[in-house]
């Protein structure tokens, strides 16, 4: 099935895609949870969200940042010279990533343990995670625009200005707050999974408008990304109704129903991302073609989501409340 | 047959040589992600202490240092992230041979690291709320997982130097359990329980308690660092397996490496010494100032480690496939017909510099073959380094760089590039003035083309 075709990048595009939706589930979380705690820390509000969203932050992030390594090393395999070329250009304005998330990273504990210094913290992380999703969203655009390497080098240009930056970063946060609202809605129940509706569907129309913005841009989806962008549209509109059908019945079936159609969006979303990076992927070398291991990485991600299974499962018998306390 | 080789655009890091800039991420990813490997076995151990009453034991685990731990691998995991970006700027090809080589193996110890990031957290939120038994199974696992990722990742490193039977064509299997794998896992797995002895001794000194609890404390911790006492037995089997060309520099061959050699062997024998006839034989306590002046010893030794694994891998960044140019031998012998920086789509970025085009190609060739090692002005300066040289002296030292100094590689342009980079150089040491001749003597040209004729393509090491 296309994309996912050809012996080789096949299975590699299958894991880059499936591991990159993984990942952005978790920094969407970080990014606009860390938004959304400061929010309601500016405004003094004993938001249970925020106290959720502080509580697991940091945890959200160290699975965000594992979870981005494996979307890392598959995207070196299709898209090496790209990705390295657009790396080297950036140059140590791209590796600034690192400092902001580590900055990020304490910033989150600091949030969580400090009530006096939560408000900084809070804001210190919006803007390492802002930094982090702008650095991406460039990278990314530049990878495609190989005419512009050779300028931007020559003249030590650290910052891609493409417009495409602005719009597609914007497509990116509509994203991830409909992507937060679909996490944290099952922590969640009664007015604050309506309120959480309100920001996913909110999300959603950011989501349109950047979407439009780009258009006017002339960006488009060639042969709508062999139908993957009409099974994006579709289970945006099925995801639209889940969320409308909680903000009506907070604790019904809705939040199921946006959570599913949610997922596929994720997925088919990633898929039409990729649409137009496809042109550049480059042949398998013949290294990286002749590479042995691929049957003790499928026996040990077996094994490792049976462990992950045993961890979940051994925390909820450890901690659900007995029946005599 | 035309090579395509791919030109990545080149980075300058100011004063500092790129080994410097990759070496002060690497020395800080390896102290902290060996430390969360120690000191997950370290908990396991302690924990078991506390299940069978040992109060202070409990104490210890629900502690600082399962915090520290936990602190450590998220560092340990960021600057890993950050290793990858900054081996991409300092040697792009080496890291894509290395991900397409090692792809599905590098999957699989992400996995690992999956699993050891949901054990430790895993642990460290609900480890108060769980059983005994859950509470020792999940830092198990998360030892074991930790380990399992340095199990991985060893095999890919120690490739790099002695790729063994996969030059033969054996395999990747052959390239992962190569001569050096095993010394090397066992040395780092010392290494990783040794930091983690070193931090509990700072870390139990800081606990509210009587001066002989906390020394009982501490010989149960020191007890972790028992296998530095067998570091020299793997440090000598690295050695014998390692090229004879990279350990004849390390044991005298190159000064600063066999400097480096000495100040890890030396820190680790002070530490070893100190642990094992100190606090393990005569049963010394340590306070918190010797202890965090052991642990500084141990991070002096572990740069002084690593800038040796890195050095002893001179000409090449993977042994007889990449040189530290990051072209292969064929491209070398490709580029010595074609010059080295045809291909090279970057113009400079400071062209407007150079006086004349010949010193514009010098600027290039000293871009594309020099600049992963030496800087102009700055941290191993060619500049000063051939500053009192004479002119032939340059042009035959550069022309056959392989005998010039043995872990050099081939000079991999023709007899015009070394002409250029020979003239770049002297313009840099006459103090870069307004004008400069242009060095066209048809006789210097041939007599550069002969020595690079006469000295080949070869390496001076062999594969």
């Amino acid at each position: 099935m296309w994309p996912f075709t050809g012996e080789v990048h096949g299975v590699w595009l299958l894991i880059y895609i499936l591991t990159f939706a993984l990942h952005a589930v978790f920094i969407s979380y970080v990014l606009v949870g860390t938004a959304y705690a400061l929010v309601q820390a500016v405004r003094r509000s004993d938001d249970p969200i925020a106290e959720r969203v502080r509580d697991v932050l940091p945890f959200m992030l160290g699975c965000g940042i594992t979870a981005g390594v494996a979307p890392l090393l598959f995207l070196q395999l299709l898209y090496q010279r790209h990705f390295y070329s657009a790396n080297l250009i950036l140059g140590p304005r791209w590796g600034a990533v690192v400092p902001a998330l580590i900055i990020g990273f304490y910033a989150l504990y600091v949030a969580k343990s400090s009530v006096k210094w939560r408000r900084h913290a809070l804001a210190a992380g919006t803007v390492c995670f802002l930094f982090v999703a702008w650095s991406w969203t460039e990278i990314h655009l530049l990878m495609l625009d190989e005419p512009a390497w050779r300028t931007m080098y020559t003249a030590g240009t650290r910052i891609y200005g493409d417009g495409g930056v602005a719009p597609r970063l914007l497509l990116w946060l509509g994203a991830m707050v409909t992507l937060f609202a679909t996490v944290s809605i099952w922590w969640a129940s009664g007015a604050q999974r309506r309120r959480l509706a309100v920001m996913a569907l909110a999300g959603r129309v950011i989501v349109g408008l950047a979407a439009a913005w780009l258009v006017t841009q002339g960006a488009s989806i060639e042969g709508a990304a062999h139908g993957w962008l009409y099974l994006l549209i579709g289970a945006l509109v099925i995801e639209a109704g889940g969320w409308v059908w909680i903000w009506r019945v907070p604790d019904g079936v809705g939040a199921l129903v946006a959570t599913a159609a949610g997922t596929a969006a994720l997925v088919a979303g990633a898929v039409v991302r990729e649409a137009p990076r496809l042109a550049i992927l480059e042949p398998p070398r013949p290294a990286a073609l002749e590479a042995g291991g691929f049957p003790t990485f499928v026996a040990t991600f077996a094994f490792g989501v049976l462990a992950i299974a045993w961890i979940v499962q051994t925390i909820r018998r450890g901690t659900r409340p007995r029946p005599d306390s | 047959m035309a090579l395509a080789i791919p030109y990545y655009p080149v980075n300058e890091f100011g004063p500092l040589m790129k080994g410097l800039v990759i070496g002060g991420v690497g020395i800080l990813h390896v102290f902290l992600a060996q430390f969360a490997i120690g000191g997950g076995m370290l908990l396991y151990y302690f924990e078991g202490r506390a299940q069978r009453g040992d109060a202070d034991a409990r104490k210890f685990v629900d502690g600082y240092f399962r915090v520290l731990v936990l602190v450590s691998f998220v560092f340990g995991a960021l600057t890993g992230v950050a290793m990858w970006f900054t081996t991409i700027q300092v040697g792009a090809r080496t890291i894509g041979l290395m991900v397409d080589e090692f792809h599905w193996l590098w999957a699989t110890e992400w996995v690992w690291f999956s699993i050891e990031v949901c054990a430790g957290y895993a642990f460290y939120r609900f480890g108060s709320r769980l059983d005994d038994r859950a509470r020792r199974s999940l830092l198990g696992l998360y030892a074991f997982a930790a380990w399992m990722s340095l199990f991985w990742i060893n095999g890919i490193l120690s490739w790099q130097l002695t790729p063994g039977g996969w030059l033969d064509g054996n395999g990747m299997w052959a390239g992962f359990f190569n001569p050096s794998f095993w010394p090397s896992l066992f040395f780092r797995t010392a290494v990783a329980t040794t930091l983690a002895a070193l931090v509990a001794c700072v870390v139990i000194n800081t606990m509210d308690l009587p001066r002989e609890r906390k020394a009982e404390l501490i010989r149960r911790a020191s007890r972790f660092a028992a296998p530095i006492a067998l570091m020299p037995i793997f440090a000598l089997w690295f050695l014998a397996v390692i090229p004879e060309d990279s350990r004849t520099w390390l044991l005298g061959g190159s000064l600063p490496m066999t400097m480096f050699v000495g100040v890890a062997a030396g820190a680790s024998m002070l530490i070893g010494a100190y642990v094992i006839v100190g606090i393990m034989i005569k049963r010394l306590t340590i306070n918190i100032a010797t202890a965090t002046l052991l642990l500084v010893l141990a991070f002096g030794a572990t740069a002084a480690g690593e800038f040796v694994r890195e050095g002893a891998r001179k000409p090449f960044t993977v042994r007889g496939v990449l040189y530290s140019t990051s072209l292969t031998p064929a491209e070398v012998a490709h580029l010595r017909v074609t010059g080295a920086t045809v291909g090279d789509p970057y113009p400079l970025r400071d062209e407007a510099r150079y006086p004349t085009a010949q010193l514009q190609r010098g600027a290039k060739v000293f871009r594309v073959l020099c600049d992963a090692c030496h800087t102009k002005h700055g941290s191993n300066s060619l500049v000063e380094l051939v500053r009192t040289w004479t002119d032939d002296q340059m042009r035959l030292n550069i022309a056959k760089l392989q005998r010039t100094k043995g872990f050099m590689p081939p000079f991999a342009g023709n007899a015009e590039d070394v002409e250029a980079l020979v003239q770049m150089l002297k313009w840099e040491v006459a103090g870069t003035p307004r004008s400069w001749p242009a060095s066209a003597d048809p006789a210097v040209v041939a007599q550069i083309a002969r020595w690079l004729d006469e000295v080949g393509t070869s390496p001076m090491g062999g594969r």
